[in-house]
Parts: C-alpha cells; sequence; structure tokens
C-alpha cells in the first residue's frame, strides 16, 4: 500500500455537521491531518486548510466519508501567491519561513521560493515590505 | 606607496584605473598583502540598498495662476511638509496616508520617480499676493520644477541585529520578530557597505559623489545621528550604529529600481535607498580597510522584546549571512533587511561607471567630526 499526501480545502456548509469531523478522520481512518488554516465563523460557511496523510485506501475513505457529510473538498493548488518579478530580495521573509519554503540563496543572495514546501501560515504576507504576498485561500 | 585622488582620476580618465566591488576586494585580500593591494587596486565600490526611514524629497510645483501659498497639501491623500516656501514642500518617506497605514511618502516619491501622476490637494488663508485659497490638480515629474531627495540619515555605518525574547511577536522597523529568539533580524550589506570599508572615514566625507537612487549625488553633510566615537572592534569597525550620512541628489534623475518604497507590519512606512560609494585605494592603511570581510565585522544582538533592548550577545556578518546564529544555545533563523542582491548590482553598476571613465572621485571638501557623541532626550 503506498502513502500520500494532499493538500485542500474543505468548505463547510453554514448549517454544518455536528460531527467532531477531524477527530473521526483520524480515529477512524488512520489519517494524519495537518490544519494549515482556519476561516470558521459560526452560522456562516468555514473553510479548512488541511493537509491529510496516510495510506492511500486510509485517505480515500476519508475522503469519501466527508463527501458524505456534505463538506466541498477542493484540491490546493497554490496557497500563497508571490509576485516575484517585483522582489527586491532583501530577505525579510526568510527568516520567519519555518518551512524553508522561502530562503535566500546563499551564492546569487537572491530569495528563493519553493512553493511545495509552503503551509501558508501567512507570516511572509506581513512580513514582506513590499506586500508582495497573498493569500490565495482559493483552489484549481 | 601612496596615491593620491588626482592620480586615480587621471588613470580612471585614460580608463587604466583597476577597479573592484568590496566583495571582490575581500576575497582577493585573502591571499594578498596590503602593499600587493595598494599596487594593484585603484577604487573599489562599495554599496548599500537598506530601509531608510530618514529620507525625502523637496519639490516645487511651479505657481499656479492665480498663485496660493500651500499652508497645508496632500500628495495623494499624504500630507506633505508645507512650512516653506509657497511651492516648496517636502515629502517625508514615513508620512502615512491617514486612511492607509501601508501607503506613504515614500509610495508618493517612488511614484514621482517612476513618471507616474500624483493628486495634489492645497489649501491656504489666502493673502494679498498668494489669493487663491484651495487648489486640487496632478503633478508628475515632467510638469514640477525640482525633485529634489535630501535624505538626512543614510547609510548607517553597521547596525545591530534585532530577536525578541518576549513570547509575542513584535512588529518593528527590523521586520517581523517571532516570539522567543524565533528568527533575528539584520540591516547592512557587510563588506559591502560603504562606511564599513572606510571606517574613520579619511575618503569619505562632506561633498564626496556618489551613486543615489539610481544616479549621481552627494554626501551633503554628516548623517543625523552621528556618532564617532562608538567602540570599534579590533580590526577597527565599529560594533554598532555609528556614523551616518547625510545625502542629496536630484531625483528626476533616479530610478524606481533603486527608489523602493516600503511598508513594516504595524510599525510603518519607509523608504529603501540605494546608495554606492567609491573608494580611492591611496595607501595600505586604505587598502587594509577595504580587505575587511563579513567575518571581520562585529555587530551586537538586541532584544526588542524588551523596550530597553538589552544586548544578549554578539555575531558577525559571515554568521548572519550563512542564514542561522547561535544564541542562547538556540539555533536562529537570520534574515537581512538590505538587500545584499541589490547592493552588490549598485557596486556593480558603479565599477562599470568608474571603469569607463564616467565616475570621477571627488575629494572631501570637509572631513567628518572626530570623537562625536550622542544627545539623548530627558524628559524634564
Amino acid at each position: 500500500m503506498a502513502a500520500t499526501k494532499k493538500r485542500m480545502v474543505l468548505s463547510f456548509p453554514a448549517d454544518s455537521v455536528n460531527e467532531p469531523i477531524t477527530y473521526i478522520l483520524i480515529k477512524e481512518y488512520d489519517v494524519m491531518i495537518n490544519i494549515l488554516n482556519a476561516d470558521i465563523s459560526h452560522g456562516r460557511e468555514g473553510k479548512l486548510l488541511i493537509e491529510i496523510s496516510g495510506q492511500k485506501e486510509s485517505v480515500n475513505g476519508a475522503m469519501d466519508y466527508l463527501k458524505g457529510k456534505k463538506v466541498e473538498i477542493s484540491p490546493v493548488v497554490k496557497t500563497i501567491l508571490f509576485n516575484q518579478s517585483a522582489c527586491i530580495h532583501c530577505g525579510a521573509c526568510s527568516s520567519l519561513c519555518f518551512p524553508g519554503a522561502l530562503s535566500i540563496d546563499q551564492d546569487s543572495r537572491e530569495l528563493r521560493f519553493f512553493p511545495d514546501k509552503c503551509v501558508a501560515c501567512e507570516l511572509c504576507i506581513k512580513a514582506c515590505p513590499l506586500r508582495l504576498f497573498e493569500l490565495n485561500f482559493g483552489v484549481n | 606607496m601612496k596615491k593620491s585622488i588626482q592620480e586615480i582620476n587621471e588613470k580612471i580618465r585614460t580608463g587604466k584605473a583597476v577597479v573592484l566591488t568590496a566583495e571582490e576586494l575581500s576575497s582577493m585580500g585573502k591571499d594578498h598583502t596590503p602593499a600587493e593591494v595598494v599596487r594593484k587596486v585603484d577604487v573599489v565600490t562599495t554599496a548599500t540598498f537598506g530601509p531608510m526611514c530618514s529620507s525625502g524629497m523637496f519639490i516645487n510645483t511651479g505657481h499656479a495662476n492665480p498663485p496660493i501659498r500651500m499652508e497645508k497639501a496632500t500628495l495623494n491623500g499624504v500630507p506633505v511638509f508645507t512650512g516653506i516656501a509657497a511651492v516648496d514642500l517636502y515629502i517625508g518617506a514615513t508620512e502615512n496616508h491617514p486612511e492607509d497605514p501601508a501607503y506613504g511618502g515614500a509610495h508618493i516619491i517612488e511614484e514621482l520617480i517612476a513618471g507616474k501622476d500624483v493628486e495634489l490637494e492645497a489649501h491656504a488663508k489666502g493673502t494679498d499676493c498668494y489669493p487663491l485659497k484651495d487648489i486640487k490638480t496632478s503633478i508628475n515629474r515632467e510638469n514640477i520644477n525640482e525633485m529634489l531627495m535630501f535624505n538626512p540619515r543614510n547609510a548607517y555605518q553597521n547596525y545591530p541585529v534585532a530577536v525578541n525574547t518576549s513570547n509575542r511577536i513584535k512588529y518593528t522597523y527590523m521586520g517581523s520578530l517571532l516570539p522567543r529568539l524565533g528568527n533575528a533580524n539584520y540591516s547592512t550589506s557587510g563588506e559591502l557597505s560603504p562606511l564599513l570599508n572606510d571606517p574613520d572615514m579619511r575618503t569619505i566625507g562632506m561633498g564626496t559623489r556618489i551613486f543615489l537612487g539610481g544616479t549621481s549625488g552627494y554626501i551633503s553633510w554628516h548623517g543625523t545621528q552621528f556618532k564617532s566615537d562608538a567602540e570599534v572592534n579590533e580590526h577597527g569597525v565599529p560594533v554598532s550604529n555609528a556614523a551616518t550620512l547625510a545625502v542629496i541628489g536630484d531625483a528626476s534623475r533616479m530610478s524606481p529600481e533603486f527608489i523602493k518604497a516600503a511598508y513594516y507590519e504595524k510599525y510603518g512606512v519607509s523608504m529603501f535607498v540605494g546608495i554606492g560609494i567609491p573608494i580611492p585605494v591611496l595607501d595600505e592603511d586604505m587598502a587594509l580597510r577595504v580587505m575587511i570581510r563579513n567575518e571581520q565585522i562585529s555587530t551586537r544582538i538586541l532584544d526588542y522584546g524588551d523596550p530597553d533592548h538589552p544586548e544578549l550577545g554578539r555575531t558577525n556578518y559571515r554568521e548572519l549571512m550563512s542564514g542561522e546564529i547561535e544564541l542562547h544555545k538556540k539555533k536562529i533563523k537570520t534574515a537581512s533587511l538590505s538587500s545584499i542582491f541589490q547592493a552588490r548590482k549598485i557596486a556593480d553598476i558603479l565599477k562599470k561607471q568608474v571603469e569607463e571613465g564616467s565616475f570621477l572621485l571627488t575629494e572631501p571638501l570637509e572631513v567628518f567630526p572626530r570623537g562625536k557623541s550622542l544627545n539623548s532626550l530627558d524628559i524634564r
């Protein structure tokens, strides 16, 4: 069995399910859940950016469970948008980026962005003095 | 061996001057003696591109008909200083829009330099000679008289590293500082930095011609908060913020590539200023100075989590630029607020200009004050 990892946005309807969804996902489906971002207000539609990983079958089972609960699943393509061409390579974002998605190249001193490592923590959005990062809570 | 600035300029004019950037010279210095360096190299180009709050620009808008003596004025909604003659205005880089803290004087300066239209609104009481009371129009680089950048304090000679030991994130002019020593930010171009290559300011002084914002400008005075009695390390460079420069230049010839508006979260607006200074290698002492390497430039680490900013330790720019320093047995990720990438670009441009003979060196008209200390503001 192959392990898999998926990053997705879960959209909960306003009359959200009353079940503790993450608990059930972990307990019943044996998947690892990493909540990267949450935007939930009571009485309104909520969104959760998660990374879900585990054996392929477990992850598929978890997805079926979510669909059954009318949770809309949208795979995430990009979470942070970076206007790289306007970057002046100061690097103010790089010391805050704990997953290492933003770093200054030791030789060229240019800022490098590795979207694969990004967990959309949003610290770079406020750290960039030129405001070049934007959160894309959207999907493909 | 000794060389005069006139002799070096003669070499520049005839295209014979040997010019290296400060980084190139620092690596050459590893296997050359100062005597060899002074024989082989004539000019070293230094540069910095960092956020420098104490910056701004005078403009003269030209007179309207009927004329107005502007007493309150805004550009794109950002207040500008009018307490000088009728249509002279000073755009302070850090002045912000009353409704948008992330937009301010630096953005206006950048937009004017880029040739964009900016909306001017001004009010006055009206006088016999300046009867107009209100005006609303748009200005740009082409339709105003002067754009004179005058920055009272730029190019700090060294600066401390900022960390935060408190339990919450601090938003400062040194960037976002994560709690519990989560990161460390610094702001100097290290061995490329102008005043770290001439720490005693033998060749950098009043009237020195420099690269400023994409064109040539001048050092007009020592900068405000200038300090020349700071503690120096064994390599003769101050270990903390020390000397500063007041600079002046024609902003209508600058480029938005080298003047960039910035906003630091919950702090305010600032402006990146690109400065380059060529340093003549006059003798062995100057050679030794420009040979300085990042590991020989030390700086203090200050805790911005405490209002008194106590010193927690010391480090050097080689460690800082490696991306990680160690403090209190913890590895801390580092970041520069000043762009080494851009500083290199400026040092390279300046190198080409000197090589081509289009940028001659100047002798300081006056040297900067020695042993100058700082006053603090007593609350009486």
